[in-house]
């Protein structure tokens, strides 16, 4: 059911800039994925695919190493991967997360709920190969430009490459976030300007695909114009048709068939899209239709019960120990999340009257006689 | 033979199984007819006894509320029978659902089918609310709709009472992108304005005929929700920073709903609007919904007879299988296929490349082109 | 016990609103007169006690006329006995008043259907009040439900649960008394010159009758409300005089039952009847509503010992020999199945391209009969 794959236009677009305005340093090659902050605390996941959408791994045999369950017990099971990249499923992570910050159970690192990100790559080590070099690539923004000439280039590439293997192999890392750091103090300007020149260029792409939306939009409602404008022609000839009968001494016959002929070729000379025609042949059933069942004003409530709204009048406040506690909501937590105590008066109320008329029944509405039968002579031995 | 026996064979008798049409984990959906009548029924068996704390929670939801709604916009459960450790669901047969409706570009929606689909959507939900049931889990997919047109809320599965002061509620429900940001930020005391904001997104996809909030992440649905409608204030939800999960998230501006939903009348969007208030409590409620100039505005709301509908396939199944079971697993392939081979590595969008292996080089940085 | 409801449901301007406590199950299929209770509980054991006596009798000719069979009303003694433990599990558990409730309820309602000399009520509370934790949204996993209870095991509890349910209907939804004096206590105080201490006193002692009358059969006869403000009235008679004279007659939609009128079931009663329609239950609980005496109790578990269907226990001859019917039955059908499972192949399509009637079967194969 999640395979919804049309994004609509507007919603690519921004998705492009998710990591943040300032992050959002993209490379402007199409190979190369969109920047995104891979800090440990807030992190929409995944990897995404040129649009937009994440790409998430689902296996058959998938099984939550924290407690044991599988696709076959639980076919929605969902696996999420920590910032310490191990896999647990969404139950997991609520029952250990929920409550704030925890030790993950196989390792340890203290994990936040919100921290777990889907599943892209069947192996992990992949999964935080992407996250490295989305987390590199931020910073080792520089373009072949930027250098006098192809070895400083590929020296530079070199550097990069080597530090990525470091940390995706966990090999130096105190020493090689301080390259990083050095690095980042060094080029900031550079850093800056590639970022800013790379968001321009996303935003161009965007302007483009917006440009691209309306000029849809526009052809779409020139399309309806043009259909309107054939529905009023034919109107009008048929109307000329009824008032030159009217004045003409013409051959009648011969009238209808010249106008006949006129209308052909006014036609003729239309070129419409066969979508188009479709759609509008669509519209014209729909408005035919709609001279047989006529719609009819909205009636608000159509159903027959009646829920005993006369039988009380409902106060402001009530003493009620009952749901004192929840009235006093001392954290606010109920009234952020919509609770509203009204309505659980209301429904106590309503059942206070509810079927306080109704007389109980008396004597036996068997439907079946010879259970009747058999009871009453039970009913005899008995008694 | 035991008198409930008895009585069940009874019940069991007046219904016959015609076809299977659809198969999952916890269910088989069976097409099939009342004897008496001959009218269309679908019959969701229910496979009891493998799970390890007995009835299954979802199924006992579902009978437990469809047994004392009846409603024209809500499906109607005809009947319940055992077959031995099978739990047996009688429900109406209906011919399609909301969401292939929208999928379908053959057809084309008039401002007035939606307000019809919108209407028929909040009576459904106004008459749960009246009977004190949340259903927790609205989306286009769970909007059945009828021969005649008519639109039937369904998946009762995830629903429950409300109300009861003091109780905590889950909020690991309602299908995220339909999921309303008191649940996001993880309340677990809320009401009925939860459904309230479901029905908001769906208004929402009915124009744009696309999911409005797609999210991909519970923490993606949130920056996904604040993008489209600007970052709430302290002000725009009082208290929302106290909840449990909350967690700040950058500063979104507020844009107008028009700049999206270019084609809409105001009425149109000043009830959207009203169904997507960031507090639960100034949301607008069902009832006061069906009573909003928007559905008294002309053009009328279509007679639901002439709401357009997906032509109707040959087996005409697959709706069929969609519309009572949200866990139903299908394929999709064609008439009668069987369920999917196990061990099918699946994924859940598809991906250009084959390998992961071959994805990593293309991320890679250094690759040039 | 088929819905003698009319369909408010579908939308008409000129039928007569229904009230919805009318629309209920509870109304509809567990709403009896005292004579009906009677005549039940009667027939049942009738019934009962002669399936027994017959398998005595293919066990050892003679045997069954020594044995004192339990008559209705010594079955429903012991029940009481398990309502009242219901009780004490319940606040073992701390179980909230709902699920006290409302196990309480399924367990009078599975002995309208069932005897005690079939289903001891010792196994059958147990489950009754493991389903009533599911649905009324307290699950509490089998596993320490049963771990808390002692000498039970996990699948003491499952076993008869699906009968349980099939006995109760699937009709899981209860409207409580219990509620109803809430509201009670609510509306009370709407009116003019109400004294608090006195009506919370009143209050106090109206809950422990009200939980008293769970031990009558007053529920299967009266609706919740009548119940609350018997309770009430058994309380402060005066406050209770106060709020029915309060309530006037609601003008424009009497709600009149709407069942094809029987002769035996009256037209609605005037609001000022309600007191006197009240009396008999307050007698009902002051004379039913206490725990029996033990030791009558015991006697009668003592004899049921030796007039339980044996046919219910595991190991006895007439066990075995239904047993194997049941097993007989089963091969017969899978060789049936077999057999057409065959003739697919050789047809030369092992799955079947279209599922046609002949496989319908398929999916019930070692579940039903």
């Amino acid at each position: 059911m999640s395979s919804r794959t049309t994004a609509s236009g507007w919603l690519r677009g921004t998705t492009i800039r998710k990591g943040g305005a300032s992050s959002s340093s993209n490379s402007t090659r199409h190979t190369t994925p969109q920047v995104q902050s891979t800090s440990s605390t807030i992190f929409g996941g995944g990897v995404k695919d040129p649009s937009g959408r994440t790409s998430e791994y689902f296996s058959m045999d998938d099984q939550c190493p924290v407690c044991k369950s599988d696709r076959y017990l639980n076919p929605k099971l969902r696996l999420l991967v920590s910032a310490c990249y191990h896999k647990m499923c969404e139950s997991c992570i609520d029952r250990l997360f929920t409550l704030g910050p925890a030790p993950c159970p196989i390792c340890n690192k203290i994990l936040r709920k919100l921290a777990f990100t889907p599943q892209t790559f069947e192996d992990l080590g992949v999964e935080k190969e992407v996250a490295v070099r989305r987390r590199i690539a931020k910073d080792f923004n520089k373009h072949r430009e930027d250098f006098p000439d192809l070895r400083s280039y590929n020296d530079y590439l070199e550097e990069v490459e080597d530090i990525t293997f470091n940390l995706i192999n966990d090999i130096d890392i105190p020493e090689t976030e301080a390259r990083i750091a050095q690095y980042k103090i060094e080029n900031a300007a550079v850093i800056e300007l590639n970022a800013q020149r790379d968001e321009q260029y996303a935003q161009y792409l965007k302007e483009q695909e917006e440009a691209d939306r309306l000029e849809r939009e526009h052809r779409a409602s020139e399309l309806r114009r043009l259909e309107q404008e054939e529905q009023d022609e034919k109107e009008q000839s048929r109307q000329a048709i009824i008032d030159k009968l009217e004045t003409s001494d013409k051959d009648a016959i011969k009238l209808v068939a010249r106008s006949r002929a006129e209308a052909l070729k006014r036609a003729s000379a239309k070129t419409t899209t066969p979508a188009f025609q479709s759609s509008s042949r669509l519209l014209r059933s729909r408005a035919a239709q709609s001279t047989v069942i006529p719609d009819v004003p909205h009636v608000p409530l159509q159903d027959d019960w009646y829920a005993y709204e006369d039988m009380f009048t409902m106060r402001s406040n009530y003493d009620d120990p009952i749901s004192e506690a929840v009235r006093k909501d001392r954290e606010g937590i109920m009234r952020a999340g919509g609770y509203v105590v009204e309505e659980a008066w209301e429904r106590a109320l309503r059942s206070a009257v509810a079927g306080l008329d109704i007389p109980p029944l008396q004597g036996i509405r068997s439907a079946d006689p010879e259970v009747l039968q058999e009871t009453n002579t039970a009913v005899a031995a008995v008694s | 033979m035991d008198a409930v026996e008895k009585a069940n064979a009874e019940r069991q008798r007046r219904w016959t199984k015609e076809a299977k049409i659809g198969e999952g984990t916890y269910a088989v959906v069976y097409r099939g007819r009342e004897v008496a009548t001959g009218r269309k029924i679908a019959i969701k068996k229910i496979k009891v006894g493998q799970f390890k704390d007995g009835l299954d929670m979802s199924a006992i939801r579902e009978v437990k509320f469809l047994r004392e709604l009846k409603h024209q916009n809500v499906i109607e459960l005809l009947d319940v029978f055992s077959s031995k450790t099978n739990l047996n669901l009688v429900l109406e047969f209906l011919d399609t659902d909301l969401e292939l409706v929208i999928k379908d570009r053959s057809l084309v929606f008039l401002p007035a089918d939606i307000k019809a689909w919108m209407a028929m959507t909040f009576r459904g939900l106004e008459f749960c609310h009246r009977n004190w049931i949340l259903h927790r889990d609205l989306k286009p997919n769970n909007l059945l709709i009828g021969a005649d047109g008519q639109l039937k809320i369904a998946d009762f599965g995830l629903a429950r009472d409300f109300a009861d002061p003091g109780y905590k509620m889950t909020c690991q429900v309602i299908t995220r992108w339909y999921r309303p940001p008191e649940l996001l930020y993880g309340c677990r005391y809320y009401s009925t304005a939860v459904d309230i904001w479901s029905v908001g997104c769906i208004f929402a996809e009915l124009m744009l005929r696309t999911p409005y909030l797609p999210g991909e992440t519970d923490m993606d649905q949130l920056k996904t929700i604040f993008r489209a409608l600007g970052t709430p204030t302290e002000e725009d939800w009082p208290g929302h920073k106290k909840l449990p999960d909350y967690v700040p998230i950058e500063n979104f501006p507020k844009t107008p709903l028009r700049d999206l939903f270019t084609a809409a009348s105001s009425d149109c969007l000043n009830l959207l609007s009203k169904c997507l208030i960031y507090d639960p409590r100034r949301r607008i409620s069902a009832k006061d919904a069906l009573n909003h100039p928007y559905f008294f505005a002309l053009p009328y709301p279509s007679h639901p007879s002439k709401l357009p509908k997906p032509a109707k396939k040959d087996s005409g199944g697959h709706a069929a299988l969609e519309e009572v079971d949200g866990n139903v697993d299908f394929t999709g392939s064609g008439p009668g296929v069987k369920a999917n081979p196990p061990n099918r590595l699946k994924r859940k969008l598809s991906m250009e490349d084959g390998g992961s292996r071959s994805i990593a080089r293309r991320l890679d940085f250094t690759a040039k082109s | 016990m088929t819905a003698a409801v009319s369909t408010p449901g579908a939308s008409s301007s000129t039928v007569e609103k229904v009230p919805l406590y009318q629309g209920s199950t509870q109304y509809r299929h567990w709403r009896f007169s005292p004579e009906e209770l009677v005549h039940t509980r009667v027939s049942l054991n009738a019934a009962a006690v002669r399936v027994i006596k017959d398998a005595f009798e293919a066990d050892s000719l003679g045997s069954s006329t020594a044995v004192a069979f339990l008559d209705a009303n010594e079955e429903n003694l012991l029940v009481k006995l398990y309502i009242g433990k219901v009780s004490q599990l319940c606040g073992h558990f701390r179980f909230p008043e709902e699920v006290e409730a409302t196990a309480v309820s399924y367990l009078k309602r599975f002995y309208l259907k069932n005897t005690v000399m079939d289903w001891h009520p010792k196994n059958v509370m147990l489950t009754a009040l493991f389903l009533a934790t599911k649905t009324t949204n307290h699950p509490i996993s089998l596993e320490a439900y049963a771990h808390h209870i002692p000498k039970t095991a996990p699948s003491d509890v499952l076993e008869l649960e699906f009968l349980v349910a099939q006995s109760l209907g699937f009709d899981f939804a209860i409207w409580h008394a219990h509620k109803a004096l809430w509201g009670i206590w609510l509306d009370i105080q709407t009116l003019p010159d109400i004294r608090m201490d006195e009506l919370r006193d009143a209050y106090d002692v109206a809950l422990k009758h009200v939980r008293e009358s769970r031990l009558t059969d007053a529920e299967l006869i009266y609706t919740p409300s009548q119940i609350a403000l018997t309770c009430f009235s058994l309380a402060s008679p005066s406050l209770a005089s106060a709020w029915v004279r309060s309530k006037h007659t609601p003008p424009a939609s009497p709600p009149t039952p709407t069942s094809p009128p029987t002769p035996t079931s009256p037209s609605p009663i005037p609001e000022t009847d309600i007191l006197e329609l009240i009396e008999p239950i307050k007698s009902m609980i002051l004379q039913y509503g206490t725990m029996p005496d033990v030791e009558a109790v015991r006697e009668v578990d003592r004899r049921l010992r030796l007039c339980k269907n044996p046919e219910k226990i595991v190991g006895s001859n007439a066990y075995n020999r239904k047993l194997e019917a049941k097993e007989r039955k089963a091969a017969e059908k899978r060789a049936r199945k077999a057999a057409l499972a065959r003739k697919a192949m050789e047809e030369g399509d092992p799955f079947g391209d279209t599922i046609g009637p002949q496989d319908l079967d398929d999916d019930d194969d070692d579940d039903d009969d």
